[in-house]
């Protein structure tokens, strides 16, 4: 009697575990249920656009003072940080390079901002007191 | 396809002398073996700050630029003697690389 009791139970454990695979939907690979709950494979549809900084399309060349002096102090002339600007690490860098190129060519001053470009818009995050 | 350009800031002269001047160092430059592709003149302009050259402070300046084709070798001969001419205020070459604008920037790709 106490062995039919063992072997029941153990019976009974096994019917469990196979009601409770059958429940969560798990089934064996030799199974012929049809999976219609499956996720179809696509992008994330709410993803937000990548955004760029203002220069993306630009090219950056050191005869185009007028896009340089946007990024310098009017006052002293030095070269505003990436913190200030809002650009990328590559264009900030290529920024940075020609404002330097155009200084020693003498192509744009050191010290000032041109006044003829002093009424620009400012696209760097600075507020001067006026 | 460029490989070289010079930017070249002449003193303020007359136009003859100017023609002149250009046409001393497109004749060096191709003396030298260099192609010369492309001329522009960008201008007679108040220069950022004062230079001294050859003597003289210079406020006015004019801008050419001068595209060519070069082998490597010859630029120090050719910035040497442009340095020595007197109506040159201030010479520079550089390389130019037109093509090599390939890299994708951080923004939406197209």
């Amino acid at each position: 009697m106490y062995h039919l009791q063992r072997t029941q139970r153990l019976f009974f454990r096994v019917s469990q575990f196979e009601y409770a695979n059958k429940s969560a939907g798990l089934t064996s690979v030799a199974s012929n249920v049809q999976k219609h709950h499956e996720l179809v494979k696509m992008d994330n549809p709410y993803k937000a656009p990548v955004k760029g900084c203002v220069l993306c399309k630009v090219t950056v060349d050191f005869k185009n003072t007028q896009l340089l002096s946007q990024f310098i102090s009017p006052y002293t002339g030095r070269i505003y940080g990436r913190h200030i600007t809002g650009l990328c690490g590559r264009k900030q860098k290529e920024i940075s390079k020609a404002i330097k190129k155009a200084h020693s060519m003498g192509f744009m001053s050191v010290t000032h901002k041109h006044p003829q470009f002093m009424r620009d818009p400012n696209i760097c995050s600075i507020k001067h007191l006026d | 396809m460029p490989r070289y350009e010079l930017a070249l800031i002449l003193k303020v002269m007359q136009r003859a002398e100017t023609a002149a001047t250009l046409r001393r160092t497109v004749e060096t430059l191709m003396e030298r073996g260099a192609v010369v592709r492309d001329m522009e003149n960008l201008g007679e302009r108040l220069l950022p700050y004062r230079i001294n050259k050859h003597d003289q402070k210079h406020r006015r300046g004019s801008y050419f630029l001068i595209d060519f084709y070069a082998a490597p070798n010859i630029l120090t001969g050719l910035l040497d003697h442009l340095h020595r001419d007197v109506d040159v205020v201030r010479p520079t070459v550089l390389k130019n690389d037109k093509e090599t604008s390939k890299q994708t920037c951080c923004g939406p790709q197209q």
